[in-house]
């Protein structure tokens, strides 16, 4: 009993239609899209994932903990949504983390969140422009 | 779905179901009272535990939201959101700061042209802030737990502990500053240049003689 049942019954990353639920063809745009993001410069991967933070889409390398990392991106995303109800900012689009080995994207949309992961000589401005740009498109 | 939840109003699925759709709409009320009538049909349900917990944190209501991943945890020790979740709530409760804490107060009053400029310590400890009364306290509160979850998923990925960060929000983006110890956020015009914005910030983070 040490797995947790997800509402599809097989995996976290089995559920992602239970929020979004979509279209076969949106389902392609979104992994699409994350995979297309994945594959900038200076991007090592990145998730898709849902406001309760289930993961939609993995584009990251199995060295990096996607549930935890996709549990924790969720609680950072709606900490970012939420300034603009309490401290009256206008609404949350994307943001960039940077460390002193990384640098971390987080972008708001309609399904959930985006995370990507990258270098610490990532064209932080570029991957902010292209997430954007991408999902722009998808809402 | 509310007709199917009428048909089969004990259907644990339906109602995680439900509760995720209210979710994807940031519906936080209709999604925790759908999460409640999972956990009256199935009181260990594990994604229902998650999901509230998920909102008690959303709400600082840190004590809550670490008995549900404590009890979604009892019965799933392998839960990988569960167990990040908890791991951030218990670093997060382990540095509330003590209402005496005592403060410095550097003048923010001629850092100009920001807007929010707030000096916090990573414990949420209020050190300045260029705004008044509770406003200071929502942006210290903010900063704070924003840069704690940061520096949380940072630490997961392996990337190390948080520096800088850049938050666009409409017209404005916000930029953070952080040696580990101290944080300085402050908001600007999103047309203003956001390297030289952190530059700045960096040199007034100098001047006034912050440090961890």
């Amino acid at each position: 009993m040490s797995e947790p049942p997800t509402p599809s019954g097989s995996t976290a990353e089995g559920a992602p239609g239970v929020v979004a639920q979509p279209r076969p063809g949106r389902a392609r745009a979104l992994r699409e899209t994350l995979a297309g993001l994945s594959r900038l410069d200076g991007v090592t991967g990145g998730l898709l994932v849902t406001p309760d933070g289930l993961v939609i889409a993995s584009e990251l390398p199995s060295r990096y903990p996607a549930e935890a990392l996709a549990a924790l991106g969720a609680t950072l995303g709606r900490e970012l949504e939420v300034a603009d109800e309490r401290l009256g900012r206008g609404p949350f689009t994307a943001a960039c983390f940077a460390a002193e080995d990384g640098t971390m994207f987080v972008s708001g949309s309609r399904v959930g969140f985006v995370m990507l992961l990258g270098a610490s000589t990532v064209d932080a401005p570029a991957v902010l422009r292209a997430l954007g740009d991408a999902l722009a498109r998808l809402d | 779905m509310a007709q199917g939840l009428e048909q089969s109003p004990d259907s644990a699925i339906g109602h995680l179901l439900s509760a995720y759709l209210h979710l994807a709409r940031r519906e936080t009320g209709p999604a925790t009272l759908a999460f409640e009538r999972v956990l009256r049909i199935d009181r260990y349900h594990p994604r229902a535990l998650l999901g509230l917990a998920r909102i008690a944190l959303e709400e600082g209501d840190l004590e809550r939201s670490k008995d549900l991943l404590d009890r979604a945890l009892q019965f799933y020790a392998d839960f990988p959101e569960a167990r990040a979740l908890r791991d951030l709530v218990e670093s997060w409760s382990a540095s509330t700061p003590a209402a005496t804490a005592p403060l410095t107060a550097p003048d923010l009053e001629g850092a100009s042209p920001w807007r929010d400029l707030v000096a916090v310590r990573l414990d949420g400890t209020l050190i300045s802030a260029r705004a008044a009364g509770e406003r200071a306290d929502r942006l210290a509160t903010h900063t704070t737990r924003i840069c704690q979850v940061a520096s949380a998923t940072l630490g997961r990925a392996g990337l190390g502990p948080l520096r800088r960060g850049l938050i666009e929000t409409g017209a404005e983006r916000t930029l953070l500053w952080s040696d580990g110890g101290v944080i300085l956020s402050a908001t600007v015009d999103a047309g203003v240049d956001s390297d030289d914005a952190l530059a700045d910030l960096g040199r007034l983070r100098n001047r006034l003689g912050l440090d961890g």
